[in-house]
């Protein structure tokens, strides 16, 4: 801050910017959750503990967080998976599948629920040979996966494709050169370089699974205690008029998804350290 | 050999990249392959590492066939010009990292990235990560990560292109003590003439696809084929020079000058010659010159660039402007000179000051295509005709020039023709053409309008008297297009015994004569059937095809060839006289 007062810089008005940054920050982001811990506060600590630990809250925090996990993971396969197709080949139509990996951020929410219900229900396009196997995935943690998967899926494409295009093909020629099969390649040059990237796409799309509502409600069913995900028990709890409970399960989400966020940033900055050194 | 290549090509979208190159590198030995930059240099130094396959052709190290063995198992180590450092390793993960594929025992990889980092100079840095290292430093770590697994066979990319000059020449140095201590075959692609010099046993120069000339530096500099080696290593004047029996003249005036071949009696030859900046003799007078005087000039420009001092100066003369190539016209003909410190304090110069130039040295090239002279009836014609997009491409890439001459009525020529004259195509070209020949020219290009740079040419002769000269001018021709060549051999439809073994014999002399003498490669087709019909139905196969055609006797192109000199649907035909006694003389050889 000093050296910003004393060197002219190149932007002025460094003030007003972190005023500014300080303002939005506040009004859009702190000042609601402290609104929240407030209003989960006004309840007594004994109520609030048997709120947040009721077994119907407990299975939803489970399956909340545990199918968001497994979302982000699955992203973060087929995602890579997808950005390196979409960076290391020409293909005809590829910009066209470049433009369709956003749809998912533009598309209402509520509307992908009703399309993946249409799709995977017992007699939708693919549940119909689903079901005959055994496998039902509409109105169960399968489908609140798939939800989960379809809309955290461009977070991780897209920060993980410029780190594929900076992967010069010459590492992997030198690599190749030096007696490394593909596999070696891949494990040991390919992926230590892209996972600080590949990181960050996990991190987005479980963030995002975490807050997703719409487009599970849909395909969950919500049965209590099997699929039914922390975002609809704090609705209902909403539509109970039990502010103080719904607030207490808005405070245990939050604590939850900043200490994993956290975890996962120092793991980053613990990867980047090895990568970034000058250049 | 250590490393072999023979025929090698590659094509990217039917564009020949590298283009029918054959080398071979002996044990030990450090050869510099240079090259401007899209000349072909690293597609073909990634063919030999095996991360680009080629086309045609065979790669072989250590008299083993590689030509399909994939980069890793091909035991070759290569250095980028980015130095592409695993960044996440550490100096020693980077060296090491041949080591742990092949799964050798850590106390052996320590003790070889020791060994390593020493021959090096980088002791002690084992644990850094490469961004924390110069580039000079990172570009070492490459160079020891690429000879840790004992490669027969060190390719460097560029290895000095993103390194600034103290460093670049330091690491230069490294290199070579390296390369010297493990006696490792090592092929090195450059841009930078002055970096192949300091690294170089042998040069190759390539230059749209093809290997131009290979040799010893001092002699590719001293003695140049080619123009484009000629000037591309260091710099040249080139001139039109004229040769006969005699001797060499430029302009009026006799010039001592090497490398000039015997001529026959008689006869005269245009020649391009070479005149190094350092050759060239400035006095004040005529007079005072201790070497052949050449021309008088004004000096234009002096430039101080500490142990040498560069001049432009202007030739004043006239006649001796005009032969002088390189320069758009006369008016702006320039020679380069370069002069020591000790030839500057004896005269020295300031622009605007007149001088006599003189030529201590003067190198013939043995190139048979000295410039064009576009023919037609009137001059507007061939001022036309000299902007055809083929012959402007070729005077181009020649770095020479295309003079006009109007050649109404074919009456008698006062001035014989010299170089290449060019007429356009049509029913009257078969008449011209032998027009021309009689009148001295030796080669005559038939241009149809708008015609393509070819992407093939076909070769052939009607009598092996003028196989040599078809050659030379092939080779040089094709060394200026990035094109394939092809000897067409034709066999006349039943015939039997040595009619047909004739032709056989004719294709494999051909080839390996092509190889030989003028570093030509060359494709050989056999057709049988007439002559003119196989020629043109080869013709007609492709789009952008030529034809280079030797005769000896003036009238076959005005009649068995005629109709190859048509307007339509027309290829641009390159025809080459060497009349019948042409047998016996040595011609110019590349």
């Amino acid at each position: 801050m000093k050296a910003g007062r004393r060197e002219p810089n190149v932007i002025p008005g460094f003030g007003i910017t972190l005023g500014f940054t300080t303002f939005f920050l506040s009004a859009i982001v702190l000042i609601p959750l402290s609104a929240l811990v407030l209003k989960a506060g006004g309840m007594d600590f004994s109520r609030f503990v048997e709120v947040i630990t009721s077994p119907r809250a407990l299975a939803s925090y489970r399956l909340s967080f545990g199918a968001s996990m497994l979302a982000a993971a699955i992203n973060m396969v087929f995602g890579f998976a997808l950005a390196w197709t979409l960076v290391r080949y020409d293909f005809p139509g590829r910009k066209f599948v470049d433009a369709i990996i956003d749809m998912p951020f533009a598309l209402p929410t509520a509307v992908s629920g009703i399309a993946l219900t249409a799709v995977f229900a017992g007699n939708g396009w693919i549940g119909q040979y689903l079901e005959p196997l055994g496998i039902r995935v509409a109105y169960t943690w399968i489908g609140i996966t798939v939800a989960l998967t379809l809309i955290g899926m461009p977070f991780v494409v897209r920060t993980v494709q410029p780190a594929i295009q900076e992967v010069q093909r010459d590492l992997e020629d030198a690599a190749e050169t030096l007696g490394a099969g593909r596999f070696y390649v891949f494990r040991r040059i390919i992926v230590p370089t892209v996972l600080p990237a590949l990181l960050t796409g996990f991190t987005l799309a479980f963030a995002r699974a975490v807050g997703e509502y719409g487009s599970v409600i849909f395909i969950a069913g919500n049965m209590p205690m099997k699929t039914e995900i922390t975002p609809y028990l704090i609705v209902i709890k909403l539509e109970e008029f039990d502010y103080a409970g719904a607030a207490a399960l808005g405070v245990v989400m939050l604590a939850i998804s900043f200490v994993m966020l956290l975890a996962i940033n120092l793991l980053q900055v613990w990867g980047r350290k090895r990568m970034l050194v000058s250049r | 050999m250590s490393i072999a290549l023979d025929q090698v090509t590659k094509r990217y979208q039917d564009q020949p990249v590298v283009n029918d190159v054959s080398i071979e590198v002996g044990e030990g030995e450090f050869f510099v392959l240079l090259g401007p930059s899209g000349s072909g240099k690293s597609t073909l130094l990634r063919a030999i590492a095996g991360l680009t396959g080629i086309d045609h052709g065979r790669i072989s190290l250590h008299g083993r066939d590689v030509t399909h063995v994939r980069a890793r198992d091909r035991g070759v180590g290569l250095v980028f010009q980015n130095y592409a450092l695993f960044r996440h390793m550490t100096v020693a993960d980077n060296i090491e990292f041949a080591l742990r594929v092949r799964r050798m025992k850590r106390a052996d990889r320590v003790a070889r990235r020791k060994e390593l980092l020493k021959l090096v100079a980088l002791e002690g840095l084992d644990e850094r990560l490469p961004g924390q290292l110069s580039g000079g430093q990172q570009q070492r770590v490459a160079v020891a990560r690429a000879l840790a697994h004992k490669p027969q066979v060190l390719l460097l990319d560029e290895p000095f292109g993103a390194l600034d000059a103290k460093i670049r020449e330091e690491l230069r140095r490294t290199i070579r003590s390296v390369q010297r201590e493990l006696g490792i075959t090592t092929v090195l692609v450059t841009h930078d003439q002055e970096e192949a010099f300091a690294l170089a046993d042998t040069i190759g120069v390539m230059n749209h696809g093809r290997l131009l000339e290979v040799g010893h530096p001092h002699d590719l500099y001293a003695q140049p084929a080619t123009r484009f080696v000629a000037t591309f290593l260091g710099a040249a004047n080139l001139l039109l020079a004229r040769q006969s029996a005699d001797g060499i003249r430029f302009g009026a005036t006799p010039v001592n000058a090497e490398g000039s071949e015997r001529v026959q009696a008689g006869r005269e030859h245009e020649v391009v010659a070479v005149l190094r900046p350092e050759e060239v003799e400035l006095a004040a007078a005529r007079e005072q010159l201790s070497s052949n005087f050449i021309a008088r000039g004004a000096v234009e420009e002096v430039a101080f660039t500490g142990a040498l001092e560069r001049l432009r100066v202007r030739l004043l003369d006239e006649p001796s402007a005009a032969q002088l190539l390189g320069s758009g016209s006369a008016a702006e003909a320039r020679v380069e000179v370069t002069r020591t410190q000790p030839e500057r304090r004896s005269l020295p110069l300031s622009a605007g000051m007149q001088v006599a130039l003189g030529a201590r040295r003067l190198h013939v090239l043995p190139t048979p295509i000295s410039s064009f002279l576009a023919c037609a009836p009137t001059e507007s014609e061939a001022e036309l005709l000299s902007r055809e997009p083929l012959l402007e491409s070729l005077s181009t890439r020649m770095k020479t020039r295309v003079a006009t001459r109007a050649i109404d009525g074919l009456g008698d020529s006062p001035v014989p023709f010299a170089g290449v004259a060019a007429i356009a195509a049509g029913d009257n070209a078969a008449t011209t053409v032998e027009w021309l020949l009689e009148h001295g020219a030796a080669e005559v290009l038939v241009l149809p309008r708008q015609a393509p740079s070819p992407t093939r040419v076909y070769i052939h002769w009607t009598d092996e008297g003028v196989r040599r000269a078809t050659l030379a001018v092939s080779a040089s021709l094709l060394r200026h297009v990035s094109a394939e060549a092809v000897y067409l051999g034709i066999v006349p439809e039943g015939a039997q015994g040595t009619g047909r073994a004739a032709p056989m014999r004719q294709l494999l002399d051909a080839r390996s004569e092509a190889q030989t003498v003028h570093n030509l490669e060359m494709r050989t087709e056999l057709a049988i059937g007439e002559t003119v019909t196989e020629i043109t139905r080869n013709l007609s196969a492709g789009t952008a095809q030529m034809l280079v055609l030797g005769i000896t006797d003036i009238h076959q192109a005005g009649t068995a060839y005629r109709s190859l000199l048509a307007a339509q649907p027309g290829w641009p035909v390159l025809i080459v006289y060497r009349p019948g006694e042409s047998r016996i003389r040595p011609e110019i050889a590349a």
